[in-house]
């Protein structure tokens, strides 16, 4: 409801925003007629919800296309975007956070920490204009656009996507490392760490045992709250790069005020952070013993 | 062939054309019309091309200017490969590609891909004809006679058809329809009024003479590709059905259209030289910029002279640029403070600086305005109106006679295109007279608001600046935006005078009639200024060096049926 009532906000009308500026007013009512935008706003909500629960996401006011035509190629193309840049920056940020930290005050951790943030510092446009440039246009290792041709396989679409999810690697590297290398060190000074190197565990078998599966903890609650971001918030990524992703998608149907569309894209990109928050949840459950206990005490 | 033998045969063509045909032979004979301009008049009111070029060639000199070919502008394909498939880039469709609602850029170059029109108003703002075979007017130019081609036939194998002209025009003249052409038609053509007369005639009953009627039947008017008689417009995304060289393979929203070649296809002396075409969608235009430079596409189809100045100077770029009509009107309300007094408004086109402006903000890809619609590309354009320039002391006296000294205003407009930095130009000249602007600039949704009175910044504010595309006739710039009961009247400018003068420029026939007309609406509009025209932009086409016989039109149209690889 909020959704619908700040899309009202916008100014002008979904049919004089369909036929333009320039379009004769009768025509614009006649398409108000059509679309049923010329009814209350009440009546406009209620078409929209008595639908939507029943599973009927309804029509595009602007295309006329299905909302789940509309918006499912967009999610897939974003799933894959985010699923590319979460294989490369989560193990590469877990591993800068931790090395980081079993460097603690270091030249190797000042670089990690200090590199990490300035990249994170610079916003992602950056990146992606200085990115397109060096390896796009000057070296001409990768194509300009993330959009890969139709039919293409799996490695042309990594190829495609490689370019955009560097700059998002860049941007979240920083943030997850700082975490992992927070949790990491708070591990390493704890008890039951001494307690593991006191009784004799070789280093490797105390980190991997006990010190990233600690340290892992927050790290995890980062990695989610950054699914929904990396699912709908790269407006500006899918723009440069001309991905048509549902970020760029729902940016679209805000523009033109295609209510619909904007709706049920918001819907879905709020459940995507569910998700990926349930996700979290588990994960933290299963590293963390102490959460599965105190939930089968109850 | 001996001159006497001409002349005999010259006399032989003029006994069997209209009053209205001769009077513009004998303009040309007199030397009042150049033989470009013959040529593109003689289209217009009906004559073939052939017919045109021989009395061209007749009556004139003999210097071939490359026109008289039969349906569309030449292109030399001896040295372009064949059978490969360019990849276009235009900026991505902004509405549903319904030819109903069809009403931006990158939705009318789909439509003219698989789709066809009566004429074609090709980059030279010549009437080339497409599905009509020949058009003529009536003596006051109210009705019009059109000869559709016979033999023509859709994507699905149906034949194209006179009725099917006939309900095509009726559907977008029909309020009903909510179709977008109806600003075009308002005035012009009412629902019913064109009729299929025979198998191969339409008549075209006007509500007033038009002797450009002929560009509203064209690709200017680009809702107005031929479908069949009651044919649902709503599903054409779904076939992209038409007449045209390409037929559809695969339409991926948001992304790009695939296109075979139609087998078809009437036209044999355009046939298509690629085994197919694929246009791809870009949301910005730097993406598109990007595609072309990173050899993503071969063609990219327009970019602007502000956002595409790497393309301008990139070695491995060729460019294509077409003067156009495309610009901005900078409007100010006449019936409101501070402009209500004409010495005000006057004082503001004077300060302005057109040179800096054009070679500065547009890298010199533009022509100059002169505070009317009449573009130097329209030949009925009179030139010989002085260029106003600026004039920093004339301005300050101007305001100081009008009592108008240090003064305020805010300028309201939106941010797309050169506008923003137009705005803070014009922001910075006018202060060389104390007046101080104030900058407004929103998004396009909030400046144009509901688009009508009362309800729209674009139309309601005092000071603003709207875009305007091309036009191969101005009549649509001198009608909504300037006539008393204008649709897009911004600045509120009434003027009796000025409406008749439009009517009797629209309604006429001959080129000099129209020149004498314009001049008049020019110095009019000169003096009065509710608007400033300060430049008409060219139209800029982007393509990789080894691509050649790339064909597009300032309204947005690209045509690549006759284009390839060199070889």
């Amino acid at each position: 409801m909020i959704i619908f009532l700040a899309a009202q906000v916008l100014p002008g009308d979904v049919a004089r925003r369909i036929l333009g500026p320039f379009a004769d007013q009768r025509a614009v009512d006649e398409l108000s007629k059509e679309l049923g935008t010329d009814q209350s706003l009440l009546a406009q909500y209620w078409d929209w919800i008595s639908s939507f629960v029943t599973g009927d996401l309804g029509e595009s006011a602007v295309t006329g296309r299905p909302v789940s035509d509309v918006l499912l190629d967009p999610l897939v193309a974003s799933a894959k975007l985010a699923l590319l840049a979460f294989i490369i920056v989560v193990p590469l940020s877990i591993a800068g956070g931790v090395l980081a930290a079993l460097h603690e005050g270091t030249g190797r951790d000042r670089l990690i920490s200090v590199g990490g943030l300035s990249a994170t510092a610079i916003p992602e446009f950056v990146w992606a204009v200085l990115f397109l440039l060096i390896f796009a246009l000057w070296l001409g290792w990768f194509p300009t656009t993330a959009q890969p041709p139709d039919g293409a396989g799996l490695f042309t679409q990594i190829e495609y996507l490689l370019l955009p999810s560097l700059c998002l690697v860049c941007v979240l590297f920083g943030y997850i490392a700082r975490m992992a290398r927070a949790g990491t060190i708070e591990a390493l000074e704890a008890d039951y760490t001494r307690t593991a190197i006191l009784k004799g565990l070789p280093q490797r078998t105390v980190i991997r045992r006990h010190v990233l599966r600690n340290s892992l903890l927050p790290t995890i609650a980062v990695v989610a709250t950054q699914a929904g971001y990396l699912m709908g918030g790269l407006v500006i990524i899918e723009t440069i790069f001309n991905y048509q992703g549902i970020g760029l998608t729902l940016a679209r149907a805000a523009t033109q005020k295609d209510i619909p569309v904007l709706q049920s894209g918001v819907l879905i990109i709020g459940i995507v952070y569910l998700v990926a928050t349930l996700i979290a949840d588990i994960l933290y459950s299963v590293l963390n013993p102490r959460v599965r206990l105190e939930a089968a005490a109850e | 062939m001996r001159r006497d033998e001409i002349q005999r045969q010259v006399d032989a063509v003029r006994a069997e054309r209209s009053e209205l045909e001769n009077h513009i032979i004998d303009e040309y004979r007199a030397g009042y019309i150049g033989r470009r301009e013959f040529i593109r008049r003689g289209t217009v009111i009906g004559m073939s091309l052939p017919l045109v070029g021989f009395l061209a060639s007749a009556c004139g000199d003999d210097d071939d200017d490359g026109q008289g070919q039969t349906t569309g502008t030449e292109v030399d394909t001896s040295d372009i490969k064949k059978g490969g498939v360019l990849k276009t880039g235009i900026l991505a469709p902004a509405s549903d590609l319904d030819p109903i609602v069809v009403n931006n850029e990158g939705a009318l170059a789909i439509l003219g891909q698989s789709g066809e029109y009566l004429v074609f108003s090709d980059s030279t703002l010549k009437a080339v004809p497409r599905l009509a075979e020949s058009w003529k007017p009536n003596r006051d130019g109210s009705q019009w006679e059109f000869k559709i081609r016979q033999g023509v036939k859709y994507h699905d194998g149906k034949p194209m058809t006179a009725e099917d002209v006939a309900a095509t025009f009726n559907l977008h003249a029909d309020p009903d329809s909510g179709s977008n052409a109806l600003s075009a038609f308002t005035g012009v053509l009412s629902p019913g009024g064109a009729q299929a007369i025979d198998k191969s005639t339409v008549m075209f009953e006007l509500d007033a003479p038009n002797g450009n009627f002929p560009y509203s039947t064209s690709s200017d008017n680009y809702n107005m590709i031929i479908l069949p008689k009651g044919f649902d417009t709503k599903t054409w995304p779904k076939t992209f059905l038409g007449t045209g060289p390409w037929k559809l393979e695969k339409y991926t929203p948001n992304v790009g259209v695939t296109y075979t070649k139609n087998p078809d296809y009437w036209d044999t002396a355009r046939q298509p030289l690629g085994a197919g075409s694929e246009i791809k969608f870009y949301e910005k235009e730097e993406a598109g910029i990007l595609g072309v430079q990173g050899g993503e596409v071969d063609v990219l189809a327009h970019f602007s002279p502000v956002g595409g100045e790497p393309l301008l100077t990139d070695p491995n770029i060729q460019v294509i640029e077409l003067r156009s009509s495309v610009h901005r009107q900078l409007h100010m309300r006449t019936d409101k403070e501070p402009f209500n007094d004409k010495r005000v408004r006057q004082a503001v086109a004077l300060l302005i600086d057109r040179e800096n402006l054009i070679e500065g903000l547009l890298e010199g890809k533009s022509d100059p305005g002169n505070d009317s619609p009449f573009a130097p590309v329209y030949p009925s354009t009179d030139k010989s109106v002085a260029q106003r320039k600026q004039d920093v002391e004339k301005a300050k006296q101007l305001l100081s006679d009008a009592g108008k000294g240090n003064f305020s205003v805010e300028l309201r407009t939106w941010n797309g295109f050169e506008i923003p930095p137009y705005s803070e130009l014009i922001q910075s000249d006018l202060k060389e007279a104390g007046i101080t602007v104030t900058l407004d600039i929103t998004d396009a949704g909030t400046y144009y608001g509901d688009a009508v009175f009362g309800k729209s910044p674009w139309l309601d504010s005092t000071f603003g600046i709207t875009e305007y595309g091309h036009r191969g006739v101005p009549n649509v710039f001198l009608g909504a935006p300037l006539k008393s009961d204008g649709t897009w009247n911004s600045a509120h400018f009434k003027n009796k005078e000025y409406d008749k003068l439009v009517t009797d420029y629209v309604a006429a026939l001959d080129l000099q009639s129209q020149r004498t007309a314009a001049k008049q609406i020019q110095e009019l509009l000169l003096d009065e200024v509710p608007i400033v025209f300060a430049y008409f932009y060219y139209y800029l086409t982007a393509t990789k060096p080894n691509v050649a016989g790339v064909q597009v039109s300032a309204m947005g149209h690209v045509d690549v049926v006759q284009s390839g690889e060199k070889a």
